[in-house]
């Protein structure tokens, strides 16, 4: 990789993680080791259970059994706000910006786990706050500046179209300063130009931001093209992992993608 | 318009995060301010005294509710016990011979306190749900207040407040009285102005807007409604307080009743919800709406040669100001705050209106 490792061994680490929604396996047994700054793909039918794993990852739904580690550290069952502090982003499938409030304004929340929000602060303004706000605006602005936002930053997030929306929730988790970034269909709903904008802001962030990438995906382009490695799920179950070729070409994964009858031939 | 500018250009982040960017704003404010500190030299004193101090007391009252209502999006349906709470502390407190300074502050951390020690159950629920439990709270201190003898001085009874005292000084000039109150609106107002563009102010608009999203952010939805609560409750307490040591001047359960907190409500949701302005507009509309209303239809009745019974006279303000209200959230949701910035918005570029800000 382009940058020096902060530390050894692998980012993120899932032994045997399970999920159950009542009767339902969401997930069942789930190893996954993603290494420092690789690009990480996750496929798997609608309901296969790859946003279950985001969320378990997150803190959301923590497993019922099995255990995950980030950078050696054991954070199953931490509360979620704690595990954004650790390093993690995250953006959502179906976007979870803040209406009303302005792209810079978002993107500054991304910087929230880096500033010291305080009554007193906000009270003194002038005295305490300001030194604060004004190196986290300016370390904003460098994101801004790498995603290419320039254009909107004074806009309302409701009102950007749903590209640009992508990008600035993109820009949310970057700000943050993770180690860990996991975007969730970060290219659903987009045309092929915005696809190649975002598959090269992806793979920058990863070569000049340092971040280690968990990518869902259901482009296979997408995931061929700029993956190291890759998983696929099939209810809740791992059915093919490694080099993303030889997974997509694997009789197993097509089948449950596209069905029977073509995995035959 | 004074509005008009080609655009705004920054050249540093601090000067970014300014208040009020717009040259026109900050004369606009300048002269407000100005007008505020100049107005016991301009207005009469009956004047000054029934309507400029009870709106500037009303707004900042608005706003502190506005805080939890408009910036961290929980139901608040028992501010007027809050305010209640600070006013009955910062009275005992000054009877006991502590300074009026030091037993303000002691008024608003009494509110934030039982605030929060409330808020710890009532923010296990959310929305309707944690309307009615803050509903609860308000009849809980309206029974407690008036039940022990302690707190009001027995049933039905009048706790006259100690004039005010600043380092000494006794407060009791109409001026005096009004700077009080001025200076405390200007104090909140510049706090929510801060807010606007603080940490803080931005983490509890993530919990308003979608937890999920706050807490994948680092947001701890938990403690920042708590810091709202608390905050807001400090405000309506001493709020409370400097309402009764300048305007009532004396303390009755009545006066924090339920009617009051819907009353705060009222204002908050027709100024507009998260807007600072529009607190301002709110408040002054619900004080004085139902005055008006009296006089316009004692006018028309004159004029028109109708006459109406006493009863009628008496309740078709309330109709029409229940009306106004109901007209406002179907009409406008964001309130008067937000047809003030309609207009500013379109002026800002008039006549040139397809130009962006």
């Amino acid at each position: 990789m382009a940058f020096a490792a902060e530390s050894a061994g692998p980012v993120l680490q899932c032994q045997s993680v399970e999920r159950r929604f009542g009767g339902i396996v969401a997930l069942n047994g789930i190893d996954m080791q993603i290494e420092r700054g690789e690009i990480f793909g996750l496929v798997g039918p609608n309901g296969c259970g790859k946003t279950t794993l985001t969320n378990a990852i997150t803190g959301f739904y923590p497993p019922q059994r099995g255990r995950i580690l980030l950078n050696g550290r054991d954070i199953t069952g931490l509360a979620p706000h704690y595990i954004a502090t650790l390093g993690v982003a995250r953006t959502f499938q179906n976007l979870a910006l803040f209406n009303g409030m302005s792209v810079l304004d978002n993107i500054l929340l991304g910087r929230h786990i880096h500033m010291k929000p305080g009554v007193a602060r906000t009270a003194l303004y002038w005295w305490l706050a300001r030194p604060d706000e004004t190196v986290n605006r300016a370390a904003v602005e460098d994101v801004i500046d790498f995603l290419q936002l320039e254009g909107v930053r004074d806009e309302l997030v409701d009102g950007i179209p749903i590209g640009l929306k992508k990008r600035v929730e993109l820009a949310r988790a970057l700000a943050a300063e993770p180690s860990f970034l996991i975007l969730d269909e970060p290219m659903a709903g987009m045309n092929q130009e915005e696809k190649e904008y975002m598959a090269r802001f992806i793979l920058d962030a990863r070569d000049e931001r340092g971040v280690t990438v968990l990518l869902i995906e259901h482009h296979m382009d997408v995931i061929t093209g700029i993956c190291d490695r890759m998983l696929a799920l099939n209810y809740g179950a791992m059915i093919g992992s490694g080099i993303p070729a030889d997974v997509v070409a694997d009789p197993r994964v097509v089948e449950a993608y596209i069905g029977g009858a073509h995995a035959a031939r | 318009m004074l509005f008009r500018q080609a655009g705004i250009f920054h050249t540093n982040y601090a000067a970014d995060r300014a208040l009020f960017p717009i040259a026109a704003d900050r004369w606009m404010i300048g002269i407000l301010l100005a007008f505020g500190f100049a107005a016991p030299l301009l207005v009469n004193s009956l004047y000054l005294s029934s309507y400029l101090l009870p709106w500037l007391i009303w707004t900042a009252g608005a706003l502190g509710l506005n805080l939890i209502l408009g910036w961290a999006g929980q139901f608040h349906l028992g501010y007027a016990a809050v305010m209640g709470i600070g006013a009955y502390a910062t009275v005992h407190a000054t009877r006991a011979g502590i300074p009026w300074e030091i037993a303000i502050v002691l008024g608003g951390s009494t509110a934030a306190i039982i605030g929060i020690g409330f808020a710890f159950a009532a923010l296990r629920v959310k929305g309707l749900y944690l309307a009615l439990s803050t509903l609860a709270l308000q009849f809980v201190m309206d029974w407690v207040i008036s039940h022990v003898p302690a707190i009001s001085g027995g049933t039905q009874a009048t706790l006259q407040a100690p004039d005010i005292r600043l380092l000494g000084q006794p407060i009791t000039s109409d001026a005096g009285l009004y700077y009080v109150a001025l200076v405390w609106c200007i104090l909140v107002t510049s706090f929510m102005l801060n807010l606007r563009r603080t940490a803080l102010g931005r983490a509890l608009i993530a919990v308003r807007e979608k937890d999920f999203a706050a807490a994948v952010i680092g947001v701890n939805s938990f403690y920042f409604k708590l810091v709202a609560f608390s905050t807001s409750s400090f405000i309506g307490g001493v709020t409370g307080a400097i309402l009764i040591g300048t305007f009532y001047h004396a303390v009755t359960p009545e006066q924090f009743s339920v009617d009051v907190s819907i009353q705060a409500l009222a204002m908050v949701i027709v100024g507009g919800l998260g807007s600072i302005i529009g607190s301002y507009f709110g408040a002054a509309f619900i004080l004085l709406m139902p005055g008006a209303m009296n006089s316009l239809i004692s006018w028309a009745a004159i004029r028109f040669g109708f006459s109406l019974s006493i009863e009628t006279l008496a309740h078709l303000p309330q109709a029409l100001y229940g009306a106004l209200i109901i007209g406002f959230l179907l009409i406008e949701p964001l309130g008067l705050g937000k047809i003030y910035n309609n207009v500013r918005d379109y002026l800002l570029v008039w006549p040139f209106g397809y130009v962006k800000k």
